[in-house]
């Protein structure tokens, strides 16, 4: 068997498998799975910029938690209560404000057009692509590489974190934003804990990891991993470098955003502790563990560090040492298995292959 | 171009279409001036040797004209084109192919994906975004290819190569896109006698259809080349001429006064 043909039966397997779980799974079990699967979706977006084209972001959470800020804000505005003005408002506000969106608190108007769920739905996606172009426009154009863009993503989504914690009045701050409306669609409501949510996320997942290795596996795929190489000879062969390092770093971004969208929808609320520096790092443990290199390995990493994670929880004696574990986790899987799970995947297949050629080489060596 | 290359014709040559100009061409690091007033004038096809001792600015000079190094004055033209300071990749784009001296190329990929991204010349990222790429290599990368003897090695990672097979996919890379002008920093440094031959030969036959700078240590590889050579010292052009000339201009033999590269001229 080929890598390539054992790699598409790992991608049939794990679709069945992720497509039949609601099946056998109670509603409890189905929404941490679903979680889960979120997770998987941020998983990919790393391993586009980090595995692909060598961007370590550790600052991808920021991303994800402006993406479920995003929907949540309308989720929040879909609530009867909620209006004219969201109940954290009036809870805040000054006594002789203006009881209207326009103007209740500072700031108070940027939610005006988040009362379309699609607006809140698309700002989910484009608002981190816009963010991540920003902060990559500066760092790329000015040259900016290797362990000085991971510092850079990092303090930024602190900052993105600070900047929602302090602003009680308008985002909800420490509290983050709960109670929000189901997501109702043309009438079809999403539960969280029922196969709905969880095929939606199911579904965007299939779709992500197939148009993301649908674009890797083809020239821009070859042009990252180059860059990834040896920036600058990319770059006197003629290739903009900033360019392309800015591309996939929006578009990991906004693949971040919409896992962030999701994790809204299946969790129910948005918090600033989504852009705490542990889950941002946590993400990329993720990829390391599956493989940063591999897009299915990367999302089966995340499976796998977050279902172990929550079976460690659950327990009295790991619960407390799980963040020391997955730390040790991470420096292991560094120094002794760079390319991850899907690399140990790929070592097993090319030997078995290679047995394969050697007995039947040998055999026919013997018949003649 | 033919092996009897004689400098009046070369003179001649350069005042008629000089396909690269330099002018005053000045880059200071501190205040300490590594290239001074270099005026260069390379003709359309001419195979130029630069050479000089540690130091010279003969790299520097190569990394100015590439886009590496911004210059602190002066001006490169590249035909009736401006190219100072319009950045390495705008500079590559514009017909101007660089091989450094460490054979630089993408050591976890095949020889065969080196190519391909070398020879693409649809380099914005929306033209590539959901191009596909052949699993074979085209006419041109094959062509490339059987010519730097990497034909048998396709589909080998780069990683697994010699130095020398480094060296020359490096220089099919450069090829393959078919530049105006190639840049060759000690082509042959590392290699053996047999590979230096094939080099050797690769540079004649590239000349006449490619600009070829080329800057080297080993004068009798210089010799070998025979075109016309430019002498740096201390930043500056110090002499310019054929072989014999260089070897016999005073100024040059008293630059070189006990210095290695005297000793192997």
């Amino acid at each position: 068997m080929t890598y390539r043909t054992a790699s598409i039966v790992a991608y049939v397997v794990f679709f069945a498998v992720v497509l039949a779980l609601p099946l056998v799974l109670n509603s409890f079990w189905t929404n941490r799975v679903a979680i889960y699967l979120v997770y998987s979706i941020c998983a990919i977006g790393i391993s586009m910029s980090w595995g692909y084209a060598g961007i370590l972001s550790l600052g991808q959470g920021l991303f994800f938690g402006m993406g479920s800020y995003m929907l949540a804000m309308s989720l929040t505005l879909a609530v009867p209560e909620n209006n004219p003005v969201p109940q954290l408002m009036l809870l805040n506000m000054e006594p002789d404000a203006v009881r209207d969106l326009c103007c209740v608190t500072t700031g108070s108007f940027l939610w005006i057009p988040f009362r379309s769920i699609t607006v809140g739905m698309i700002a989910g996606i484009v608002v981190p692509c816009i963010l991540a172009a920003a902060i990559g426009y500066v760092m790329f154009k000015r040259r900016t590489t290797g362990v000085y863009v991971s510092i850079i993503t990092l303090a930024f989504a602190l900052i993105g974190q600070l900047l929602i914690i302090n602003n009680q009045p308008l985002t909800g701050g420490f509290n983050g934003l709960a109670n929000l409306a189901l997501l109702n669609i043309g009438g079809f409501e999403f539960d969280p804990y029922g196969p709905s949510a969880y095929y939606t996320v199911a579904l965007t997942l299939l779709a992500v990891i197939l148009l993301a290795r649908y674009m890797l596996s083809g020239r821009i795929g070859q042009i990252l991993k180059a860059i990834r190489e040896d920036e600058a000879r990319a770059r006197y062969l003629g290739y903009d470098v900033e360019n392309y390092k800015l591309f996939i770093f929006c578009v990991s971004a906004g693949v971040a955003g919409l896992a962030g969208m999701l994790f809204t929808l299946t969790s129910e609320f948005a918090t600033p502790s989504l852009m705490a520096t542990s889950l941002s790092i946590s993400m990329v443990i993720w990829a390391a563990t599956g493989g940063r290199a591999s897009l299915l390995g990367a999302c089966i990493g995340a499976l796998i560090v977050n279902f172990v994670g929550s079976l460690a929880s659950e327990s009295a004696t790991f619960q407390p040492v799980w963040p020391i574990i997955l730390g040790l986790l991470f420096v292991f899987v560094v120094l002794f298995m760079p390319n991850g799970i899907a690399g140990i995947f790929k070592a097993l297949v090319e030997r078995s292959g290679k047995a394969e050629r050697f007995a039947e080489a040998e055999l026919s060596a013997r018949e003649a | 171009m033919n092996a009897l290359h004689r400098p009046s014709q070369s003179a001649a040559l350069a005042s008629a279409a000089p396909i690269l100009r330099t002018q005053n061409l000045t880059v200071r690091f501190d205040e300490f001036p590594a290239v001074r007033d270099v005026d260069l004038s390379i003709a359309d096809g001419e195979l130029r040797v630069i050479i000089g001792a540690n130091g010279a600015g003969k790299s520097t000079l190569l990394d100015l004209l590439c886009g590496k190094t911004l210059p602190s004055e002066g001006e490169i033209w590249l035909h009736d084109r401006n190219i100072t300071g319009i950045g390495e990749a705008a500079i590559a784009r514009s017909g101007v192919g660089r091989k450094f001296q460490t054979p630089t190329v993408f050591k976890d990929m095949t020889v065969l994906e080196n190519l391909q991204v070398a020879s693409n010349r649809r380099v914005r990222v929306f033209q590539n975004l959901f191009d596909r790429v052949k699993s074979g290599p085209s006419d041109k990368e094959i062509a490339v290819a059987e010519r730097t003897g990497l034909l048998g090695s396709m589909k080998r990672k780069a990683s697994e190569l010699s130095h020398g097979q480094l060296q020359w996919l490096e220089l099919a890379m450069v090829l393959s896109q078919d530049p105006k002008i190639i840049l060759l920093d000690e082509p042959a440094a590392g290699m053996t006698s047999a590979e230096t031959d094939k080099t050797a030969e690769l540079l004649l036959d590239l000349a006449g259809q490619h600009t070829v700078l080329v800057i080297e240590h080993d004068m009798a590889f210089v010799r070998r080349i025979c075109r016309t050579i430019t002498v740096m010292h201390q930043g500056s052009v110090l002499a310019e001429g054929t072989a014999e000339e260089i070897e016999r201009n005073p100024a040059v033999i008293e630059a070189y006064l006990g210095s290695a590269t005297l000793s192997h001229a």
